[in-house]
């Protein structure tokens, strides 16, 4: 895992962890907002909860940077990263804050909206999601954190799967060793050892066969955490 | 004549907000969307299925009478003024307690026993009354238990609602008792409009149709005999002798109560009968209505008229008399001629009425242009 | 030890804005927290619950803001200090207390702490709440990051108590919410004692009765603690400025929108050309301060949520001053530059820069922001809020829909705030005609239950939740059974106060802080009011709907209380009561007779409609077990099994 200082990172670096209302994206974004202060840096979440819990889109806001009070809503097409718990999320996200350069990094279950189980509504097909994201993005990586989480146990677990994926990128200088000390200030102890697991299960899925954009062939910043 | 089948919206639209519904129930139990409370029918939630049973069994959506007719009847039969006539009688049910038991002749109880009895249904469907007279069909399937709903009701019961729940089960012999609007919505489910689910009809054997002038809202009703200072529990029967009486009778524990009729009729008649052409239950394979006799409405009030329309009919009736669960008597003289001109009476008041309302002479709802019966005086 | 009662000067830690506020209480000292549970202020209360046994505080979820702030106000009388947190629509319900309040004033430092909700993210409205400091005149602070959540949060008790008044925060859901970095300080010892004292001079503040009259005497005294605080507030370091000294463009600002306008500035890099005066002491403004940073410009921006609570009120010093100053020109809310209603982001803010500086700036090419836009459109399918599966009221407002079509009447029902606020759209099956606010559906239908003299011959219906229905439910019901209105009242008893996150009240056995507490029976309020009261299973949803016809159609006020668990409670969460599986064989989906009924109708996101195989299917994931979509399948095609 490279070391990265807290100079290398462009500032305020912009990271949106989105989903489904109950998917544990708030948990998401603590725990890698933890990790992240850990290693000295000083971090702005903006958060919904509230109604939007019941079955709606939801989004959490990261700024991280050298200083505090940025605003807990990032500017228009200034997200770097956006870590998604579900897929057309994902999509969403990208029309307000997406931009040529960004890191897509995407679960690959569908949660389908009211309208679509009513059968009113379409649903993407999954093929036609990863083309798009990869139109949209500078790198776009898939991780079936879902099924990885039912094989655990617990299909909540996706979202911490997704922050292992995060991690196993390599641009933010956060690993297995922030990941345990910030866990374990988040969950009951019991849980911590499934929450481990599910975070190394994260890292090994960030492999070379994700779709970039442009079939420039390039990867990402770095090589795939320890 | 082209006749598009439409869906719920239009049905909505078309016959209950343009207040021609009847009540009939033909719509109810085919599907969770409608359900009938007394005689209204109420709309549940919103379907957009494109070619509904709702709107093809309906007898107030546009029909092709003419084909109608020639499906179920014989064109030799055929009366323009009382529809498809095998035979016409004067009888009465040969129980004299069943008599008893019944508004007139009994003649509706006997015969829906009789074809009990002899297995041509399995179950009969006739009227039945809620609290506070609220009216609904019930399934019946033992022989007795037919007697005991065997006074008239002037409120329409959904009967074709509890028809379409039974046949939804499945594997049944189905007589029913209808109304004329009833028993041309199974007739329209007969001529199967419709594909899915065509061949529950088939569960249909039997319709029995009763004689109808109009029908009364229950609503109403109701409140008019609430008026009077009856309690609707106290009530046994009611009844409306022939008209030079003016009268609308109602037997209650504690005595006869008359209402005129003029408080009745119109005000307590259910608007969308205002615009029926149908006196007879033309679409019925027996009809059967109160006689008229020259001994008076004393003697009258004990026997029906019956028209036998199909050869089903005809062959019940003459199983009837030869096991002598009918009495049967000489039709006098100008019975039959009473009974058109009574019939015609009610197709010319049906279509002057759908004149005014749609605003042209001609091509009314069910008055199409070709339509045998109206263009005869 | 939880990390909010760290003691250890200097720690730093990511807070919500609203734990950061519960630490500055702390951190003064505070012994009483009271509260109604609203979105955004719940977690305030709810961290000052999870300590109050190690910290030695009472914290108390109150039957509605009114009573918290009133027992919030007996510790302050009693020279204790007390937080009361409450969102927007909490003042309202307070604001005849706090008229008083602020009339009477107080002792130990009492602190309202108020959170708005711009852009009504969990409200249904957007009210403003800063007014109120200005209409009942006591001071209004507003923190502009999570520092100053928890740093004004504990000064604002040393300034009750200076100028003994009630002090008001004001914060907005972007920083109650949002999180950020947040330095400790020390927690004090506390030894502070209860006791009222009041047999002393009628007119002294600390020893005598605590009245807002003699009024004439009183209010005079009120209006000095507002200069007082103005005074001080001259000089507060929560009044800060960074820009040029004499900039093209300063920005007026405060809360959440510092965040904003701070951003835009340096988005656009326009560190030497704008200026930035963040204000933390909005109610009143220090003049002095105001007018020294007026005069150094001509151009004013002035950023804030919702309405021009700001602007105006700089705008009567621009004007007071303007002989000595000159005339300004103002850029804000009432010119258009800045909208009138809704929540801001730096985006916003940037526009505003283009309008008066002509600075342009491109967020996003117009060719990516097309595409990515035209891509959101097509495939990413809209959410709608809908009920979470296995909640109990879509099973009552199933039932309630369908007796009331029955009914036949253009029946209605008048609603009020909670999660069953849904059944205005369509997962409750659009049958909530009126929604105000909490208690009112009540009040609501108990006048529409009068109008039968004017021919008016609609079933009325109202709903309520358990919660609710102690919050301001019993005014409404006693007003109804003594003007003898029909109406029908359905109470949705989901035991817990579900929207805002599961907190207790007074109709459960426990308290806010996890103790025993003795229940009070609704349905025995109920009869004791005289109403006619009846308690079903919603999830048997004939007996529920059999029930309400025959309801429906009594007179007088019944009270039909629908007793069935919330789906997310903690007692329920995992367990499933049945299996739910469909036949494929009896399941006829979009056929005449059926059309798609659980799905398209029911709306359960645990069923899903196979559009391949045109059946309908569960997702096992999703599915709570309730099991109620297999009792309205018209064929039998849902099957339900108990769980083992």
């Amino acid at each position: 895992m490279k070391n990265k200082t807290t100079q290398e990172l462009k500032d305020p670096y912009n990271i949106i962890v989105t989903g489904v209302g109950g998917q544990g994206n708030v948990m998401a974004s603590r725990v890698l907002s933890q990790m992240l202060s850990l290693k000295g840096y000083q971090i702005t979440i903006g958060e919904t909860f509230g109604a939007s819990q019941r079955g709606g889109s939801v989004m959490s806001h990261i700024r991280v940077s050298v200083e505090s009070s940025w605003s807990p809503q990032i500017p228009k097409g200034q997200a770097d990263i956006i870590v998604a718990l579900e897929p057309v999320e994902a999509i969403r996200v990208l029309a307000a804050y997406g931009n040529p350069a960004v890191t897509v990094l995407s679960n690959t279950r569908p949660i389908h909206p009211v309208g679509v189980i009513a059968g009113e509504l379409n649903y993407p097909d999954l093929g036609e999601v990863k083309k798009s994201l990869a139109e949209l993005a500078g790198q776009v990586h898939f991780v079936d954190a879902t099924d990885e989480a039912v094989k655990l146990g617990n299909p909540i677990l996706s979202n911490i799967v997704m922050v292992g994926a995060v991690s196993g990128l390599g641009i933010l200088p956060v690993g297995i060793g922030e990941f345990k000390t910030a866990i374990s200030n988040l969950i009951p102890k019991k849980h911590l050892d499934v929450n481990i697991r599910a975070f190394k299960i994260g890292i090994g899925k960030v492999s070379p066969y994700s779709l970039t954009n442009h079939g420039s062939g390039h990867h990402g910043s770095g090589p795939t955490a320890a | 004549m082209e006749i598009t089948i439409k869906g719920q919206h239009a049905l909505h639209e078309e016959v209950r907000q343009a207040k021609f519904c009847t009540g009939c129930g033909a719509c109810v139990n085919l599907c969770p969307y409608h359900a009938a409370h007394g005689d209204q029918i109420v709309m549940l939630h919103a379907c957009d299925i494109k070619e509904g049973r709702c709107y093809a069994y309906c007898p107030r959506t546009p029909t092709d009478m003419d084909s109608l007719r020639k499906q179920l009847f014989n064109t030799e039969d055929m009366m323009p003024e009382v529809g498809a006539m095998k035979g016409f009688y004067v009888v009465r049910a040969g129980d004299e307690k069943l008599r008893s038991g019944a508004q007139h002749g009994g003649t509706v109880t006997a015969l829906m026993i009789l074809a009990m009895q002899e297995g041509f249904i399995d179950s009969a469907i006739v009227a039945d009354e809620g609290d506070g007279l609220l009216p609904k069909g019930i399934t019946v399937n033992i022989p007795d238990e037919i007697g005991k709903k065997g006074k008239s009701r002037f409120v329409v019961s959904p009967n074709v609602a509890e028809f379409n729940a039974l046949a939804w089960v499945g594997g049944r012999k189905i007589g029913i008792v209808a109304t004329p609007c009833q028993a041309l919505a199974l007739g329209k489910m007969r001529a199967k409009p419709v594909p899915t689910h065509a061949e529950r009809i088939d569960q249909l054997k039997l319709v029995i149709g009763l004689f109808c002038g109009w029908a009364l809202s229950w609503e109403k009703l109701s409140a008019l005999i609430r008026s009077k200072g009856v309690d609707l529990k106290d009530i046994e029967g009611m009844d409306i002798p022939p008209s030079k009486y003016q009268l609308l009778q109602v037997y209650t524990k504690k005595g006869t109560v008359d209402i005129p009729l003029d408080e009745v009729d119109p005000a307590c008649v259910r608007g969308a009968c205002h615009y029926c052409p149908d006196m007879t239950a033309e679409f019925a394979d027996i009809s059967v209505g109160s006689a008229r006799l020259p001994e008076g409405w004393d003697v009258a009030k004990g026997w029906n008229q019956v028209i036998t329309r199909t050869s089903l009919g005809e062959q019940l009736l003459a199983l009837a008399r030869s096991k002598g669960v009918l009495e049967f008597r000489k039709v006098p003289k100008g019975n039959l001629e009473r009974l058109k001109k009574a019939s015609m009476s009610k197709k010319k008041t049906a279509e002057k009425n759908l004149a005014i309302r749609n605003g042209q002479p001609k091509d009314n709802i069910n008055m199409d242009s070709q339509n045998p019966g109206l263009d005869n005086v | 030890m939880s990390k909010i009662t760290k003691n250890q000067k200097g720690l730093q830690f990511l807070l919500m804005g609203n734990e950061a506020i519960a630490r500055g209480a702390l951190e003064a000292g505070v012994n009483v927290a009271a509260g109604y549970p609203g979105t955004p202020s719940s977690e305030i209360v709810e961290t000052l619950s999870k300590v109050a046994k190690e910290m030695h505080l009472y914290v108390e979820w109150s039957v509605n803001e009114k009573v918290s702030l009133e027992v919030a106000a007996a510790a302050s009388f009693a020279n204790l200090r007390a937080l009361c947190p409450m969102k927007q629509n909490g003042v309202n319900v307070a604001s005849d207390f706090l008229l008083h309040l602020a009339g009477s004033g107080t002792r130990g430092g009492l602190v309202l702490v108020s959170c708005d909700d711009p852009g009504a993210l969990s409200s249904v409205n957007e009210g403003e709440s800063r007014h109120f400091a200005r209409l009942v005149e006591i001071p209004l602070l507003e923190p502009g990051n999570f520092q100053e959540a928890k740093d004004m949060t504990k000064w604002a008790f040393e300034l009750s108590e200076e100028i003994k008044s009630i002090v008001m925060l004001r914060s907005v859901t972007r920083m109650s919410h949002a999180s950020g970095s947040v330095v400790y300080g020390p927690l004090p010892d506390k030894t502070a004692k209860g006791y009222f004292k009041s047999d002393g001079f009628i007119l002294d503040p600390d020893t005598g009765p605590v009245i807002s009259a003699p009024v004439g005497y009183k209010h005079v005294v009120q209006q000095e603690k507002v200069k007082k605080a103005r005074e001080i507030f001259e000089s507060s370091p929560f009044n800060t400025y960074e820009g040029p000294s004499m900039p093209e463009l300063l920005i007026i600002t405060s809360s959440a929108c510092t965040l904003y306008s701070r951003e835009a500035v340096r988005l656009l890099g326009l560190e030497n050309r704008v200026g930035l005066l963040k204000l933390g002491t909005t109610w009143p403004l220090p003049p002095k301060l105001l007018k020294k940073h007026l005069s150094a410009t001509d151009k004013i921006l002035i950023v804030e949520e919702v309405l021009p609570f700001l602007e105006e009120n700089v705008k009567v010093i621009a004007a007071e001053e303007a002989k000595e100053i000159g005339a300004k020109t103002f850029y804000g809310k009432n010119d258009g530059t800045i909208p009138m209603n809704g929540e801001l982001n730096p985006d916003i803010v940037i526009k505003a820069f283009g309008h008066i500086l002509g600075v342009s700036y491109v967020p996003m090419t117009p060719e990516y922001e097309k595409k990515a836009q035209l891509t959101a459109f097509t495939m990413a399918p809209n959410r709608e809020q809908t009920f979470c599966p296995g909640c109990p009221h879509r099973a009552s407002f199933w039932s309630i829909h369908q007796a009331l079509q029955i009914d036949n009447r253009q029946g209605f029902v008048c609603g009020d705030i909670g999660c069953y606020s849904m059944a205005a759209l369509p997962c409750g099956f659009s049958t909530i005609r009126t929604l105000h606010s909490m208690g009112s559906g009540l009040g609501v239908a108990s006048g529409f239950g009068k109008l039968e003299m004017f021919g008016m011959n609609q079933s009325i219906l109202a709903v309520c939740g358990d919660s609710t229905f102690f919050h301001s439910v019993m005014p409404p019901l006693v007003n109804a059974v003594h003007h003898r209105a029909n109406v029908t009242l359905v109470i949705l008893d989901n035991s817990g106060t579900a929207m805002t996150g599961f907190q207790p009240h007074p109709g459960l056995g426990v308290d806010a802080m996890g103790g025993e507490a003795p229940p009070v029976d609704i349905s025995r309020v109920c009869e004791a009011i005289g109403a006619k009261v009846e308690i079903r299973d919603p999830f048997d949803i004939e007996e529920t709907r059999n029930t309400l016809s025959r309801l429906l159609k009594e007179d007088g006020v019944k009270v039909l209380i629908l007793k069935q668990i919330c789906a997310l409670s903690p007692e329920k969460k995992g367990k499933k009561k049945y299996t739910m599986s469909i036949s494929e064989t009896l399941c006829i989906g979009e056929e005449c007779g059926c059309n798609r009924l659980c799905t398209r109708i029911f709306r359960c996101p645990g069923l899903v409609w196979d559009k391949e195989r045109k059946k309908t299917r569960i997702d096992d994931v999703i599915c709570s077990g309730c099991g109620v979509c297999s009792l309205i399948c018209t064929t039998g095609a849902i099957i339900r099994k108990e769980a083992v």
